[in-house]
């Protein structure tokens, strides 16, 4: 016996009413959530992005080094990480802060992402120029690292507040 | 559903198979005379009196005229009407067989139906190379 | 021979084809943030897609019919239309994360910028679209996305502690630096990875592009029960080389590059060549696949003619539908929204979409009209009905935890 179930358009019809308004809540809301949360915790979520890529970074260096990771495979690596300390020092520079503490800790951000920055165009000229070049890759690896150091006592001391 | 105070006089005896309309023809895949899908049945137009109209007694039942398709999609969800010249109809002489799909005995090729798709094709698709060339 | 021949490529082209940038990626992210303790996800996630992806091919090989073509059918044009507003503009979201991420694995084997490649891919895949056929389009790229095994290989490269690897497997827990919003959040964006929406209607359409009958249902049994359990193990071993790498390392993956520094740590330059091969191939299959079931939807919605074993000239709202779709992939791209991005979102709102498409699946299983003596059995039934519940579950707590985790960063 054919029997369409009359009621499953019209239920249907008002579940994606309410969808759509929902997916427009989203939008907003998540853009609001994402606005939200003061100086210490954008600086936060800056230097645990930035140190991600600045890990990864370290690898594709390393892998490079060890001869398991091609050229573009590790300049492209590079890249994508740059673009996001990038990222992250728009996002902090961007900050209002409202307190003198808050207007340190922005200063003190952007001096360490500068470093990253800094870090990572040392590497990316070591990967450009050919072996034997100035700065070599280790040169680059240093940067990083030094820029690493840096991030890590940063988030010392935002953790602490 | 009210109770007869009276038993219901006998539907009368009709030839042939017993259709209805929502549940076998509406939405349901035309395909032309060589099984080439030709559209979806996206309403039906019936003749007989209009709307709005006192039905006379002893006035002839309305007969299906045709299949619809087209922007009558449209209007049949979101309410409205589009005039009946702008109706793309597929006559209800040419179904030649109702089952799980509706079977034209016809071409779809040159219908008035297949309009779009047919400009689409002479305009665009014709226009690429290798828009003619049989996959198989 | 040649019987088990055409068993095994079904079987191997089911694997190779599982995988698709939404896995990729998400299957990444999730080992280098949670470790192993979402695994359970995928195989909850790989036995509902056996469970509808069975389904919809047989739909399609007792009735001739494919999936959309019937939704409209039985539930009315209302419906339907939501239906496929809803399942197009996914599908779409899929298409453009597909051959942003052809883009990202070129630009990792090559240098040249992404933006560069995404006009390349997006006509490489209309042009494979417009003429190679159907059944040789699947077998290639299946095939050549099985060297994603490179994957399961560098997890035994990398010389795992196997014993904790399991302890976290089977008790899974919430690692220290994320919350239990962000796992769920992840455990949502996971299980729409492994259940492509898409995967439904390209089956079903695949299976009359085909031409299955009722005696081709063994063989799609047989590549769905050992293909992809397969396929998702493939998924799992993502995870678990981002997890040894990765998470020890402190990194979050946010780009492609960083899903494949584990195979180069464990398998050198020759793992690396294979896994971007095997990226390209996977992605670009899916490209193919989500680009095909934008066309198939819309096709079988307004009753198109559709089909790639009909000429294009024969089936040209079809192919024009198809071009439009890639047009808005490359302009949506051309922006330069970030295609690790656009993925990330596509698979948390296929997760949202997922009861839209498997509940006509599981109506038009069971109609004796359409299925004859083939209609679900009782144990399919009951599997389908406590798939719905989670799917359902899943669907409706995935916008507010995406509001609450801020999309799970």
């Amino acid at each position: 016996m054919l029997n369409t179930p009359a009621w499953a358009p019209a239920a249907k019809g008002r579940a994606h009413g309410a969808a759509g308004f929902a997916i427009l809540a989203v939008a907003a809301l998540a853009f609001l959530t994402g606005c939200s949360g003061g100086t210490g915790q954008s600086v936060s979520t800056a230097v645990k992005d930035s140190s991600s890529a600045v890990a990864t970074a370290r690898i594709a260096l390393r892998q490079d080094m060890e001869g398991k990771l091609t050229r573009a495979a590790a300049s492209t690596t590079l890249d994508d990480e740059l673009k996001e300390v990038h990222t992250s020092r728009s996002t902090v520079l961007k900050l209002s802060p409202a307190s003198q503490e808050d207007r340190d800790l922005q200063k003190q951000a952007l001096d360490v992402l500068d470093q990253c920055a800094a870090g990572f165009a040392t590497a990316r000229a070591a990967l450009a120029t050919s072996d034997g070049g100035s700065p070599s890759l280790s040169d680059g690896d240093k940067a990083l690292a030094g820029a690493q150091d840096a991030l890590k006592q940063l988030e010392g001391k935002v953790g602490d507040k | 559903m009210t109770s007869a105070s009276a038993p219901l006089p006998k539907a009368p005896r009709a030839g042939g198979r017993i259709l209805d309309a929502q549940l076998h023809l509406m939405d349901r895949q035309v395909l032309d005379h060589d099984g080439v899908p030709v559209t979806t049945v996206d309403d039906l137009e019936v003749s007989g009196p209009a709307l709005d109209v006192n039905i006379e007694p002893g006035s002839p039942a309305p007969v299906l005229t045709a299949l619809l398709t087209g922007s009558v999609l449209g209007t049949r969800i979101f309410g409205g009407r589009p005039p009946s010249s702008r109706l793309i109809r597929i006559p209800w002489k040419d179904v030649a067989e109702v089952g799980v799909v509706v079977k034209l005995g016809v071409k779809g090729e040159p219908l008035d139906a297949s309009w779009v798709e047919r400009w689409v094709r002479d305009k665009i698709i014709a226009r690429i190379p290798g828009g003619r060339h049989d996959p198989r | 021979m040649k019987r088990l021949l055409g068993v095994a490529l079904g079987i191997l082209t089911a694997i190779g084809g599982f995988v698709d940038i939404g896995d990729l990626v998400t299957n990444a992210v999730v080992g280098s943030r949670f470790g192993l303790s979402l695994v359970w996800v995928v195989l909850v996630g790989v036995v509902g897609i056996i469970l509808f992806a069975n389904m919809s091919g047989r739909v399609a090989a007792v009735s001739g019919r494919a999936t959309f073509e019937v939704i409209r059918e039985r539930l009315g044009p209302r419906a339907g239309l939501a239906n496929l507003a809803a399942s197009f503009l996914i599908n779409l979201m899929t298409v453009t994360a597909e051959i942003g991420g052809v883009a990202l694995a070129l630009q990792l084997a090559s240098s040249v910028y992404y933006l560069l490649w995404i006009p390349v891919a997006a006509v490489a895949v209309w042009l494979v679209i417009w003429r190679v056929r159907f059944s040789i389009m699947e077998n290639v790229t299946g095939l050549l996305g099985l060297t994603l095994v490179i994957f399961a290989v560098a997890v035994f490269l990398l010389k795992p502690d196997w014993g904790s690897l399991a302890g976290q497997v089977l008790a899974p827990s919430v690692p220290q630096q994320e919350t239990a919003w962000s796992y769920s959040y992840y455990a949502i964006a996971l299980f729409g990875a492994a259940m492509t929406p898409y995967e439904v209607f390209f089956f079903s359409s695949g299976a009359v592009e085909e031409k299955w009958g009722v005696k081709d249902l063994a063989q799609s049994r047989i590549n769905v029960l050992v293909g992809f359990p397969l396929g998702g193990l493939l998924s799992i071993s993502i995870a678990i080389c981002a997890a040894l790498v990765l998470l020890p390392a402190g990194i979050s993956v946010t780009s492609l590059s960083q899903v494949i520094l584990p195979v180069a740590e464990g398998a050198g330059k020759l793992g690396l060549a294979f896994v971007l091969v095997g990226i390209v191939a996977a992605t670009f299959g899916a490209a193919l696949e989500t680009t095909l079931s934008s066309g198939y939807t819309l096709a079988q919605f307004f009753g198109w003619s559709w089909g790639k074993f009909r000429r294009p000239a024969e089936a040209a709202r079809f192919h024009l539908s198809m071009i439009v779709c890639l047009l808005v992939g490359i302009a949506v791209l051309a922006t330069g929204v970030d295609p690790v991005l656009v993925t990330e979102y596509s698979v948390v709102f296929s997760a949202i979409a997922l009861p839209l498409t498997y509940l006509p699946i599981l109506i038009v299983a069971n109609d004796p009209q359409y299925m004859h003596e083939h209609v679900n059995g009782r144990v399919v039934n009951v599997l389908g009905m406590v798939y719905l519940v989670i799917i359902l579950v899943a669907s409706i707590a995935a916008i507010p935890l995406m509001i609450v985790t801020g999309a799970g960063s």
